[in-house]
């Protein structure tokens, strides 16, 4: 401790406060926008995170393509099925739209639509650490980002929302992340609740319905998605599926374990959804 | 030491830090063992502040705090303070009550963790975020996965030290 004092250990450790001071300060104060020093950082260090995001996503491809053919050539088999069927349901569909159209006309109502401007994005990094669930995206305000945006995979399945905006880089906040509160809906039953993040069952990569109503009758396989109430969020993006339904330890409410039907650990590419207008 | 050797030595530190912040922030999460990943920076400021002592750990304490609240998402500027603080505090005992060897550098490292894992506990059971068990249940894992990587990481900054350590290019 001699050395320590006689080398003005003290300095360091006032420089340590100060910058302490200076990051939490900046963190206070710029709500939703990184604290300067982590976004110089941050869009100084993005080349990196790129380059080491798209290595393993180049040794990812070449070790699913040699270890998995076979499986891959299935789901080829799959999907090329699921194709054809998913054709003809949209001939049929597009029959109902027409007559649809038709009636709202005859009704006078206002067409349904839904409007959203997309940025797409790549994904580079994933939560360090076990106590949060987030994802790093290579978009940042430079391209219109802001905190609260939704992202979506691209099947429009709600992946998370932005929670920390940087100059070409972004924080997510996954949807099964602690910091996640949003209105849901069940499908079936048109059952809402209040979709959120919960630590126990972060773990186990799924989140929790809560506040649901005294008579909602959910089933496991129920799909839940986003109710959009509130204007803050838009409605309709796909959250995922109920898996089961418990009580509250009071006993007093029942909560719905949802499992996200987005892939959180394996994505590469992301769509920010910047703005949306929804009439329905 | 000339001012061009002390660079020079931190220097190489700096660039031994490297390595071990891309594993820590962008290759291991993408592999989460068992559903955890270790976290590796608190490591290295304990092998270096018990191979180099009090004033330095505190400067790479404060260097690696610095790391960790700017690359790494929702920082809040404490743990620049709290790893020069822990820097000094390795530093201090390594070189007055335990040895600047690996059984040092692991209780240390232990002792660290520990502090980090009991404030993430505590703040949990404060913000009413989970019971006490499941707040167990990441920490202890966690702590156990990130020590298994000591050895690793003393092994780096040995041979660091062994090459410019302390005043070796005096």
């Amino acid at each position: 401790m001699k050395d320590f004092l006689r080398q003005n250990g003290i300095l360091l450790l006032v420089a340590a406060l100060l910058l302490s001071i200076l990051i939490g300060v900046g963190a206070a104060f710029l709500g939703g926008g990184a604290d300067p020093l982590s976004d110089v950082f941050n869009t100084v260090t993005a080349p990196i995170r790129g380059g080491i995001a798209a290595g393993l996503n180049w040794v990812e491809g070449v070790y699913g393509y040699v270890a998995h053919y076979d499986e891959l050539h299935a789901e080829l088999d799959e999907l090329r099925s699921k194709v054809a069927d998913l054709e003809n349901q949209v001939r049929e569909g597009q029959e109902a739209s027409r007559e649809n159209a038709l009636l709202r006309d005859l009704l006078d109502l206002q067409a349904k639509r839904r409007d959203f401007t997309f940025e797409s994005a790549k994904v580079n990094a994933w939560s360090t650490s076990n106590w949060e669930s987030t994802l790093t995206i290579g978009k940042g305000s430079s391209s219109g980002v802001a905190k609260g945006n939704c992202v979506v995979t691209e099947g429009g399945v709600l992946v998370g929302v932005v929670s920390e905006v940087g100059l070409n880089w972004s924080t997510v906040s996954t949807i099964i992340n602690t910091d996640i509160d949003m209105g849901g809906i069940v499908t079936r039953t048109y059952a809402a609740g209040i979709l959120e993040g919960d630590l126990t069952l972060m773990k186990e990569g799924k989140l929790k319905m809560s506040y649901l109503p005294d008579g909602a009758q959910l089933v496991s396989g129920d799909e839940v998605l986003t109710s959009g109430r509130g204007d803050v969020y838009p409605s309709g993006l796909v959250v995922g599926q109920v898996e089961g339904v418990f009580h509250d330890p009071s006993g007093q409410s029942r909560y719905a374990v949802i499992v996200p039907k987005a892939p959180l650990g394996s994505l590469v590419e992301v769509f920010v959804i910047k703005d949306f207008d929804i009439v329905e | 030491m000339t001012r061009r050797n002390l660079i020079h030595k931190w220097m190489i530190y700096t660039l031994g830090l490297l390595p071990i912040w891309l594993l820590d922030a962008y290759i291991l999460p993408r592999y989460p063992l068992l559903g955890c990943t270790p976290m590796l920076l608190p490591l290295a400021a304990a092998a270096v502040a018990v191979l180099e002592g009090a004033y330095a750990g505190t400067g790479f304490g404060l260097g690696v705090g610095l790391l960790w609240e700017l690359a790494y998402a929702g920082g809040f500027g404490g743990l620049v303070l709290g790893l020069a603080l822990a820097g000094m505090a390795m530093g201090a005992v390594s070189q007055y009550a335990l040895s600047q060897s690996f059984p040092g550098c692991f209780i240390c490292a232990s002792a660290l963790l520990a502090a980090l894992e009991g404030l993430r506990i505590a703040r949990g059971l404060i913000t009413d975020a989970a019971p006490l068990a499941t707040l167990l249940q990441i920490a202890v894992p966690e702590l156990l996965f990130t020590l298994a990587w000591t050895p690793v990481i003393w092994l780096l900054f040995r041979a660091i030290y062994d090459k410019v350590g302390g005043a070796r290019l005096a």
